[in-house]
């Protein structure tokens, strides 16, 4: 302890021992030279005599200092204000250094905190690694390429968690999808989910306010609610006085009983419910009397916990055993055991259990994995590219420094000791970027939030960055750091001090460029790579965009209502529907206006059924046409401008008392009624009035299968408007100020109804191309950045040569040599950089495009057109870059040059 | 630490700290007067470093077998004058027996070398 105190004193004084140490060795300088003197030398003599025997002063003071106590701490402590000296005096250097450093390292934290939160992040809850969710694996012909569903029917939900020995617990859930939660007389809209009494307890999770359900309470008359922290938050001014308060569930009274913990965000990645409420509560929320009894719906999505020591293929096979025996019970007790498909589906389907500690399926996740990978290896290159650059002027800087360097290895410091102050340097920069990064990184999450959020709302993603985020950003500027500073570093020292400090300083640029150019034709190839991404991105989003969707989406707006949650029972919806679209159709501006069930693009749901009755024949079960199907108004086809090819649209007289009729699109027509026509024909029990051109419903990426259209008024009280909502389409002339009109005309049938999803089809169109987008604006982003870099980096490195060839450069002028040939003679170096960097990068392009192939349309992952842009940006660029440096070639002064030697 | 240098100047420094603290016995001296009584007593066979002997006194110092203070000296110029202190003096006793102890060993180890025909 003493010493350790002594040893801080001594710090802390060491400005005086450095005099004192200074004063001992010229008393000893003296002495010495006296003796010499006494000896018979002369004044002269014996103080060189002295200076002889006392040695290299440097050194030992040095070794003296590292006696007196921290010395790696101090001496670390030197370098640091050494290199914050050095960068003050190159302002400019420092800024350029930091500022893409900072960029590049911000960037990678940026999309290293949205994959984390999208991918790689554990769920929040006790022992994650032990969560599964179940899946069902289903026979092929069944469900086309689909041939995996997680949900279930609550028959087997009971039955799994009265049999399973292997489970510590299961639980289960279902969407309620959108809510209306009134408080205190407002109403707004929420995001619910059902869930098994024991969701949380299973999970492992402990309430932030109140309590979790208990067991008991997911019953049918089930009152109690758990609300998310963001909503309480949002909605609930983060009130802790709000558990035991009263709040309507669509019109339905509840009890909020508890908050989640703040980390908490849900199960499944980006699908964040805002309230919770027991299974049970079904009963209250939507009333099906089937639901508790019918073994082969699947509307629930079931997850559990394994037992301790259990592996997942012990548990799997226990419930996949669990799972036949229900079935095949049911199966021979119900009247659907005659049908094949139900019988294939219990006889070859298989429970599959898949890890769950990052969370349960979620949309955001398989939409969103790859691409995030792929941005995190295109941000990786451009921090390497900048890097690269950074090394470059960092050697660039050494070379200039040799004459100190000699100076300092001559007063005898060990190169160790050198290396070790030129990192220093390259750290200081590395962390100064690293911290210019944190608040990029913050910024640019939230970006990359806003940018995959297609709801009225952003995605509920925990992209701020946390300890792990903030490891990473540290990580990556220590590592990036070493990566650009050794080189020069170890480079930079290597250098005999007897010729270096001989050399006059305007000698000082030369040396071998071999590793400059080498790192150069590295950025130019690592440029290569991402520019081809680049090309490849934006030619499949054009691709996309381009595709003949068969609707036409100018000039189309569309937003959806819901009767049900503004308390209309279903019986009462389609009057307040048709309502609505009589005032929207009255609307100025507004050339036609319809409602259906889907909308033209959506990617919330699509409604998919099965025809197996053709015109009164009955298909075996293998043969039915799966069909996806919507109910549309009068006028939807001509408002989305749908060409009709034969027949009618639906009109008013299509009302309930009437013959039902359809509208089918081609295909249907094709696969249902080949070369005939299928007017006047029937499936089911309905009429073809009307076919239609075939129109990409599922998005631009899928082919057209067959679609079945029925008339809302017809099929909508049928079905009573089971799904609460429509959506309404308008075609306008003038779009300005339509909304507000719109929102006017509702609210004058009702206030209370609850307008969302409003936005244009076309901008619902760009928003199904959301992830296209993001990584064609991303990596265009990237590898602009990363070009600039590299031909910043080749201008470096052929600025540099110029001033190496400054005398060759100047004889050659002076003998006669034009302006053109000068000119050459750096573009052709510049050239064999940028072609090496070409030779190199094209295969490297060409073997990484394949990882980026399903994210492609119609283009192949070696499109020759995408090739041969990216060569000519490149060649041409770089081109440009070397031109800048020969312009200044050709203006060196003969005579000057030559005097140099 | 590289462990290979630290025998090495451990060996070097232990055999100096002995000569210095043996110095001191005498009386306090500063660093010159040191080095020049090691080489005058040692009949110049043992040439101190000067690179070697300020960092040892130091190293001294900085342990406390012995202490400096700033005086005057014969010459009229400053000068660090090192003297022993009572836990140097110990220091001094327990090396000069384990010295003792070396040299005897060397000693009965190298001597039957001399019985040996040439």
């Amino acid at each position: 302890m003493t010493r350790i105190l002594r040893k801080l004193r001594w710090v802390t004084r060491r400005g005086g021992k450095e005099a004192e140490l200074q004063e001992e060795l010229q008393f000893h300088l003296r002495e010495e030279a006296r003796e010499a003197e006494d000896a018979g030398l002369t004044a002269e003599q014996a103080r060189w005599a002295a200076r002889r025997e006392l040695g290299n002063v440097a050194l030992l003071m040095e070794d003296t200092r590292a006696i007196w106590g921290w010395a790696s701490l101090e001496r670390f402590w030197r370098d640091l204000r050494y290199a914050m000296r050095m960068l003050r005096r190159n302002p400019g250097f420092a800024s350029a250094a930091v500022l893409s450093l900072g960029l590049g390292i911000g960037a990678n934290t940026a999309i290293f905190s949205l994959l984390d939160a999208v991918v790689l992040r554990t769920l929040p809850v006790a022992s994650p690694r032990q969560l599964v969710q179940f899946t069902n694996t289903l026979p092929l012909w069944d469900t086309g390429s689909r041939n995996a569903n997680s949900l279930f029917a609550y028959p087997q939900l009971e039955r799994f968690q009265a049999q399973s020995k292997t489970m510590s617990g299961i639980f289960a859930g279902t969407g309620l999808g959108r809510l209306v939660v009134g408080f205190h007389g407002t109403s707004g809209l929420a995001d619910g989910d059902a869930c098994t009494g024991n969701f949380f307890s299973v999970l492992g999770i402990a309430p932030q306010y109140g309590r979790f359900f208990q067991a008991g309470e997911d019953r049918a008359r089930a009152t109690v609610a758990v609300i998310g922290d963001r909503y309480w938050r949002d909605r609930f001014g983060a009130d802790p006085a709000i558990i035991g308060a009263a709040i309507t569930i669509n019109q339905i009274p509840f009890t909020v009983i508890g908050v989640t913990p703040r980390e908490f965000l849900g199960i499944s990645v980006g699908n964040g419910p805002d309230i919770w409420v027991p299974l049970h509560a079904l009963d209250r929320l939507a009333p099906d009397s089937k639901r508790w009894t019918d073994p082969f719906s699947s509307w629930m999505l079931i997850a559990g916990r394994l037992g301790p020591g259990v592996s997942r293929e012990q548990a799997q096979a226990e419930l996949d055993v669990i799972r036949r025996q229900v079935l095949a019970e049911r199966l021979s007790a119900s009247e659907l055991g005659g049908m094949e498909n139900v019988r294939h589906f219990v006889r070859d389907g298989h429970l599959a259990l898949r890890p769950a500690a990052t969370g349960v399926s979620s949309g955001l996740r398989d939409r969103y994995a790859l691409p995030l990978k792929l941005l995190m290896w295109v941000a990786g290159i451009v921090l390497l590219v900048a890097s690269a650059n950074i090394a470059n002027l960092l050697l660039a800087r050494a070379s200039s420094r040799r004459r100190e360097i000699a100076v300092r290895l001559a007063l005898g410091a060990s190169r160790g000791r050198l290396i070790r102050q030129v990192l220093t340097e390259s750290m200081v920069l590395a962390l100064a970027g690293g911290a210019l990064a944190v608040p990029l990184a913050w910024w640019g999450g939230w970006l990359l939030v806003r940018m995959i959020s297609t709801g009225d709302s952003p995605v509920p993603l925990a992209v701020a960055p946390d300890l792990r985020v903030f490891a990473f950003t540290a990580a990556m500027s220590l590592l990036t750091g070493i990566l650009f500073g050794l080189a020069p570093a170890l480079r930079g020292t290597r250098v005999d001090p007897g010729p270096a400090m001989k050399e006059g300083t305007h000698h000082a640029g030369r040396r071998s460029c071999t590793l400059d150019q080498i790192l150069v034709v590295a950025q130019v190839a690592l440029s290569v790579v991402l520019i081809t991404g680049a090309g490849l991105f934006v030619r499949t989003l054009q691709k996309l965009w381009n595709v003949n969707m068969g609707y036409d989406r100018e000039n189309v707006l569309m937003l959806s209502v819901d009767a049900r949650l503004a308390g209309y029972p279903s019986d009462r919806a389609g009057a307040v529907y048709g309502e609505i679209l009589e005032k929207l159709r009255t609307l100025p501006g507004v050339q036609s206006a319809s409602a259906s069930v889907v909308r033209p693009v959506e990617d919330q749901f699509h409604l998919v059924d099965r025809v197996d009755q053709v015109d009164g024949f009955t298909l075996p079960g293998r043969y039915a046409i799966r069909v996806e199907w919507n109910s549309t108004s009068p006028g939807y086809f001509s408002t989305v401008s749908t060409p009709l090819l034969a027949g009618r649209d639906f009109e008013a007289r299509d009302n309930q008392t009437a013959p039902k009729v359809i509208v089918i699109n081609a295909s249907l027509a094709r696969t249902a009624f080949p070369n005939r026509n299928p007017l006047g024909h029937k499936l089911g029990e309905a009429t073809v009035v009307g076919l239609v051109k075939d129109a990409r419903l599922n998005g631009a990426r899928e082919q057209p299968g067959p679609v079945l259209y029925y008339p809302l008024l017809q099929h909508g009280p049928e079905q009573e408007y089971r799904w609460g909502f429509v959506s309404f389409e308008l075609r306008y002339g003038a779009g300005a100020g339509l909304l507000d009109a719109v929102r006017r005309a509702v609210a004058s049938v009702d206030p209370n109804l609850p307008i969302f999803q409003a936005r244009t089809l076309r901008a619902e169109a760009e928003q199904s191309l959301l992830k296209e987008r993001l990584l064609a604006t991303l990596s265009s982003f990237f590898g602009a950045l990363a070009l600039l870099l590299a031909c910043v980096g080749l201008y470096g490195l052929m600025a540099c040569t110029v001033a190496r060839r400054t005398a060759e450069i100047g004889i050659r002028l002076a003998l006669g040599a034009r302006c053109g040939h000068i000119i050459w003679l750096v573009l052709r170096e510049t050239l064999w950089l940028t072609l090496a960097g070409l030779a190199a990068g094209i295969p490297l392009a060409l073997w990484a495009a394949r990882y980026a192939k399903s994210d492609l349309f119609e283009i192949s992952p070696a499109d020759p057109l995408t090739m041969a842009a990216t060569v000519a940006a490149l060649t041409g660029v770089a081109m440009l870059a070397g031109y800048i440096p020969a312009r200044r070639a050709l203006r060196i002064d003969p005579v000057m040059a030559v005097r140099y030697e | 630490m590289n462990t290979t240098l630290a025998s090495r100047v451990e060996l070097l420094q232990g055999t100096l700290d002995l000569l210095i603290l043996r110095t001191l016995r005498l009386g306090r001296a500063h660093g010159h007067a040191i080095a020049k009584h090691i080489q005058r007593t040692s009949e110049e066979l043992l040439q101190v470093e000067t690179g070697s002997l300020y960092p040892a006194l130091h190293r001294l110092e900085a342990r406390g077998w012995i202490a400096a203070a700033w005086e005057l000296a014969e010459t009229g110029k400053r000068a660090k004058y090192y003297r022993l202190t009572p836990k140097g003096r110990k220091q001094l006793l327990a090396e000069q027996t384990k010295w003792a102890t070396f040299s005897r060993a060397m000693g009965l180890v190298l001597s039957p070398l001399d019985e040996e025909p040439v």
